[in-house]
């Protein structure tokens, strides 16, 4: 199949950047895959599970959460807040997050801005477990 | 003569210590260097990538139903000035401020800044600030800079101001840092760096859901990345310049030390010839 440039980078730092055959995010409105000689493109990424295709057909997953995703002039780039490779995922650790969450959550008495971050955190950690699953 | 040798002592005795300062400050400098080179190289391609995504993206847009992406009329102005937390870094804060002075000059403006010297500075000159919450640099994440994005995001939809721009220094290499300045908001503003581009065929651009929602989407992150690039090569900066400035300074005292040593034994052994020369006189007239 024909295979296009792809970029993927977060502010910790460039994860990606070759060639890929198909990449597929959640963007805002769901999820989407780009394939070569897609249109000019761009849209915001929402919070999910995201998979590259490389050329030879080995398909990595990731935790993908924020960022952008565009395609100009045949250029793919991935500009995540953060994108996890499902290796790199430390699952101990998104099941602590998650346990946490759940917690502050049920004992409330939270403000709006604290339930905001605690909620975040939660669907941030059920990501992780649910690609490293 | 002695009294002028106790002089010199005590002066040889205060560089010494002073040097002892600058050696310590710049080893500190440049053991934290390390760390910090590091996150900015490993942040700078993100905010590469970003930064000109974003650029084909301004270039290419032809809908300016968002309030990120059209021409302001608002022609006041948001400064984020990103400094150092502390002094003793050679011309790395005054410059970055000669920068801004040079930028603002006769505009209408407010500030966003970064770090404990800009903070006092833009107090001294009783200019407006918006928040001073991201004071210590030291402690800025990007969490952080996600913060002072959407406060950014929710002050121009607000209409506080039509015009964002950054200043931080960039890291050129470990003997040079340059003061930046670049337009943040709205997009329409980055075209102006390159006019001579204005002419290249404009793409269409897909956007989905609408060209709104994914700006109002996509904006804060992109303030929240440039800010946080920002941030990471100006700690680079400041540190590069400190060691800088300190190792100058090492080399100053040692200097000095040297040729207070020489004026010392001098006159050491000048008081010790006019003693011989006493004793012997006094030996003489006996």
């Amino acid at each position: 199949m024909k295979t296009f440039p792809l970029v993927i980078g977060t502010p910790d730092g460039i994860l990606y950047e070759g060639e890929a055959e198909r990449v597929v995010v959640r963007s805002m409105t769901g999820d989407l895959a780009i394939l070569a000689g897609h249109s000019n493109y761009c849209t915001a990424i929402g919070m999910g599970g995201a998979h590259v295709v490389l050329p030879d057909g080995t398909r990595k997953d990731a935790a993908c959460i924020g960022g952008m995703i565009s395609m100009i002039n045949g250029n793919c780039r991935v500009l995540a807040t953060t994108w996890e490779w499902k290796e790199d995922i430390d699952q101990e650790r998104a099941e602590k997050a998650k346990e946490n969450a759940r917690l502050a959550l049920e004992k409330g008495g939270l403000s709006d801005k604290e339930y905001k971050i605690v909620q975040a955190k939660l669907q941030r950690a059920l990501v992780r477990i649910g690609v490293s699953k | 003569m002695a009294s002028n040798m106790k002089a010199v002592k005590t002066r040889i005795k205060s560089v010494q210590s002073t040097m002892q300062i600058t050696k310590a400050m710049e080893l500190v400098a440049s053991s934290k260097l390390r760390k910090a080179k590091e996150r900015a190289d490993i942040s700078r391609p993100y905010f590469r990538e970003l930064y000109s995504t974003l650029r084909d993206i301004a270039d290419a847009n032809t809908d300016f139903t968002s309030i990120y992406a059209k021409a302001s009329d608002n022609e006041k102005f948001c400064y984020v000035v990103i400094a150092g937390d502390r002094g003793l870094a050679g011309g790395y804060n005054s410059n970055l401020f000669k920068a801004v002075e040079a930028e603002c000059k006769g505009k209408d403006y407010v500030v966003v800044p970064i770090g404990k010297k800009a903070v006092e500075y833009f107090k001294r000159r009783k200019v407006e600030i918006l928040s001073e919450a991201f004071a210590e640099i030291a402690d800025i994440s990007i969490s952080d800079c996600f913060e002072i994005a959407s406060l950014l995001c929710k002050s121009y939809r607000q209409g506080e101001f039509g015009h964002i721009e950054l200043f931080y220094t960039e890291f050129v290499s470990m003997l040079s840092q340059a003061p930046r300045c670049f337009s943040l908001l709205p997009l329409q503003d980055m075209e102006r760096d390159e006019a001579e581009n204005t002419a290249a065929v404009r793409n269409l651009i897909l956007y989905e859901p609408s060209a709104p929602e994914v700006y109002e989407a996509i904006v804060p992150e992109y303030l929240a990345g440039l800010i946080y690039g920002g941030v990471c090569d100006s700690v680079a900066s400041e540190l590069a310049a400190r060691r800088t400035a300190m190792e100058a300074a090492t080399d100053n005292a040692e200097e000095m030390i040297e040729k207070l040593n020489l004026f010392y034994n001098r006159a050491r052994q000048a008081s010790i010839t006019q003693e011989i020369t006493e004793i012997v006189g006094g030996a003489e007239g006996l």
